[in-house]
């Protein structure tokens, strides 16, 4: 119930950011910022009442683990914006919250919540740390999306809605590279305990170790060849799709991540 | 209590012939000035002479009169006859002019949308009155007011903001490339006009270290200290190119002087930084195939003049925005700047009321001693009661009347009904 709620005042801030976009209107954004926190503070009621009420951690289902990674994503995208004075980075972070929120909501019945095992204490850690990896990865592709958009008006040179209103290419860069840097060794440690958890390869496994090798390509591209700009907006994209392909594997198995 | 007005003309309607010749210096303001206020038409008055308007702000009891009078007195003054002017007079009183000065602060009446001098210039009209005492509490609150809301405009919306000319654009461009400018360097090619003044913005917004190359060894040096850069020989343009972030072109050779093969050569070494090149030089000094290049930005005069004319459109819809923030604001001011206007008449009026009440109560009761506690409640409630239902209607009525600009004619009118002291 938490979650719908939290999910429909996520739903409209979705909106009123893509209005932003194109409006500019000072109230449209705080409207947009108004019901982004709104729902995120719904959301946390929820997750709270959730722990309470099972006396565990409320993200030992993959469904609902996907709850807390948007949790997260929302908290990132906040700080992002007063971060890095994107005031439409909404319009690209939120259309994402709102997609796995719709995938959560659709998937939640079939999944059940893992029985507390020996270890569960690194699963825990794992679930957190690969949590933390995709709301950096979130932020990584919306910045990746934005750098593209705002290069093709400057080769283009047409201005445009995107020219005004998206900041520079550097700026775009640093947020690419920051959100990479910040998720990378979340992804890393977090695929290291999945791995020796599972003790096998999985469809998600497989794919979210594929993400894991494209992220880690664009780091070292980036340390040997200097690859920045277009080639590091290229490579989030491309890993984002590999993380989002790890998702639907964690949706669509009943093995070990259905749990 | 006179009427605010502004009476005035500018470059909407008064063609530049007629504004250079009643255009002022500061010191003729401060002629004007103590001249007009000598004369006991106004009781306020400020002048604002820039070469786009010459307007009078003041508070009169005959606005009309008072402005024309003014415009007769610098007519004279100049030597301008003042037919040709009178036509070209517009006046506005009351909210109107409110809404006038407002806009004129926000740049919202300039020729040039946004522009920015036009604060800095009512500003210094205002200081200019505050030193010569013409200024009153009307002209006060309404400046300080339009000065806060033109701030405004200018923080919250893009009015200001987006290049106007081909040099600044260049500057524009280069900050959405770059972050800011600050630690970029620049090579200037070229010693023509144009190169310089835009290398001129470049380096007012922080760009470091400046390099300038030109086909004459003398020439490049003499630049090159004029812009606080180093000068370096035409022949390694191509290694310079490796190191700077922005390549600006002016030069007057006939066919281009930077090959994309040359560029590809560079965008080698630099590893995907971009660099961005400005090439106003027609014919063009650079390649154009540079522009498919990864991180390569290449602009043109043409696609210079295509950016001016996008922010042009751009600063209108920007412009629609601050029209809106700009009545919300002459909404606010003139509700609290009428209100002050008939607040001394209410609160005689109360006073009035209530010493006659005081008295009457007072009466009444000196022939009821042995009235008990509730009794004289219920006639200080009852009494109080009746004062304030008569006074609902005609409060209502002033507070009205000031907002929809007759505020003057019925205060004096309540005054003169209730026999109030004239100076409340």
């Amino acid at each position: 119930m938490f979650f719908t709620l939290s999910l429909v005042c996520y739903l409209v801030a979705t909106g009123l950011a893509l209005a932003y976009l194109i409006q500019r209107g000072d109230l449209v954004y705080r409207l947009s910022t108004g019901a982004t926190l709104a729902g995120w503070a719904v959301q946390t009621i929820g997750l709270i009442v959730r722990t309470v009420e099972t006396g565990r951690p409320p993200f030992w289902s993959f469904p609902e683990a996907i709850s807390v990674a948007v949790w997260v994503v929302v908290l990132l995208e906040l700080w992002a914006e007063r971060q890095y004075e994107i005031k439409v980075l909404g319009a690209f972070v939120l259309p994402v919250v709102v997609l796995f929120g719709i995938s959560k909501t659709v998937a939640m019945p079939g999944f059940e919540a893992m029985r507390p095992t020996l270890h569960s204490v690194w699963i825990t850690v794992h679930v957190v740390l690969a949590l933390l990896g995709i709301a950096a990865f979130v932020l990584n592709f919306a910045g990746g999306i934005m750098y593209l958009l705002q290069e093709r008006q400057l080769k283009g040179r047409r201005p445009g809605t995107f020219y005004y209103r998206l900041p520079s290419l550097e700026t775009l860069d640093r947020l690419t590279f920051r959100a990479l840097t910040l998720g990378f060794p979340f992804l890393t440690v977090g695929l290291i305990l999945g791995v020796f958890w599972a003790g096998r390869l999985d469809p998600l496994i497989v794919s979210s170790a594929l993400a894991w090798v494209i992220y880690a390509l664009t780091l070292a591209g980036r340390a040997v060849a200097g690859w920045r700009g277009r080639r590091a907006a290229y490579c989030a994209i491309i890993g984002f799709a590999a993380l989002v392909l790890t998702l639907g594997a964690g949706f669509l198995m009943p093995g070990p991540h259905g749990l | 209590m006179g009427t605010l007005f502004v009476s005035g003309l500018s470059h909407w309607k008064a063609p530049i012939a007629l504004r250079e010749q009643l255009a002022l210096d500061g010191d003729k303001v401060r002629e004007v000035l103590a001249d007009v206020l000598g004369s006991g038409v106004l009781t306020e008055i400020m002048l604002i002479s820039t070469c786009n308007r010459v307007e009078v702000y003041g508070v009169a009891e005959t606005p009309a009169e008072a402005g024309t009078r003014v415009f007769q007195h610098l007519c004279r003054q100049r030597g301008v006859d003042f037919t040709a002017v009178g036509e070209t007079l517009y006046a506005k009183t009351d909210t109107d002019a409110v809404a006038h000065a407002f806009r004129v602060a926000a740049s919202l009446d300039s020729m040039v949308l946004g522009e920015s001098q036009i604060l800095g210039q009512v500003k210094d009209a205002f200081t200019m009155a505050q030193a010569c005492q013409t200024l009153g509490p009307t002209l006060h609150q309404l400046w300080s007011r339009a000065f806060a809301a033109a701030k405004k405009v200018r923080t919250e919306t893009g009015l200001g903001r987006l290049a106007v000319s081909v040099p600044s654009a260049a500057v524009e461009l280069a900050r959405k490339i770059f972050d800011g400018l600050d630690g970029h360097s620049v090579l200037l090619i070229g010693a023509g006009e144009m190169g310089e003044l835009a290398a001129r913005h470049l380096v007012e917004q922080g760009a470091f270290p400046i390099y300038v190359a030109n086909r004459t060894w003398p020439r490049a040096q003499e630049l090159a200290r004029a812009l606080a850069g180093t000068a370096v020989p035409f022949e390694d343009i191509e290694t310079t190119m490796a190191a700077v972030d922005i390549v600006l072109t002016s030069t007057d050779a006939p066919t281009p002087i930077i090959g994309a093969d040359a560029v590809q050569r560079v965008m080698h070494v630099r590893r995907s930084r971009p660099l961005f090149f400005v090439d106003i030089a027609v014919p063009r000094n650079v390649d154009a195939g540079v522009n498919q290049l990864g991180n390569v930005f290449y602009y043109d005069i043409d696609h210079l003049q295509h950016v001016v004319d996008a922010n042009l459109r751009e600063r209108e819809r920007e412009a629609h925005r601050a029209e809106a923030m700009i009545r919300a604001d002459v909404e606010r001011f003139v509700a609290t700047w009428k209100d002050q206007e008939i607040v001394p008449t209410i609160v005689s009026l109360r006073e009035r009321l209530e010493a006659i009440r005081h008295h009457e109560v007072a009466k009444a009761l000196a022939r009821l001693p042995d009235a008990s506690a509730e009794t004289r409640q219920t006639l200080e409630a009852l009494s109080h009661g009746i004062i304030n239902k008569i006074l609902h209607a005609p409060i209502a009525k002033l507070r009205e009347s000031s907002r929809s600009g007759h505020g003057g004619s019925w205060t004096a009118f309540v005054h003169e009904l209730f026999g109030l002291r004239r100076d409340g």
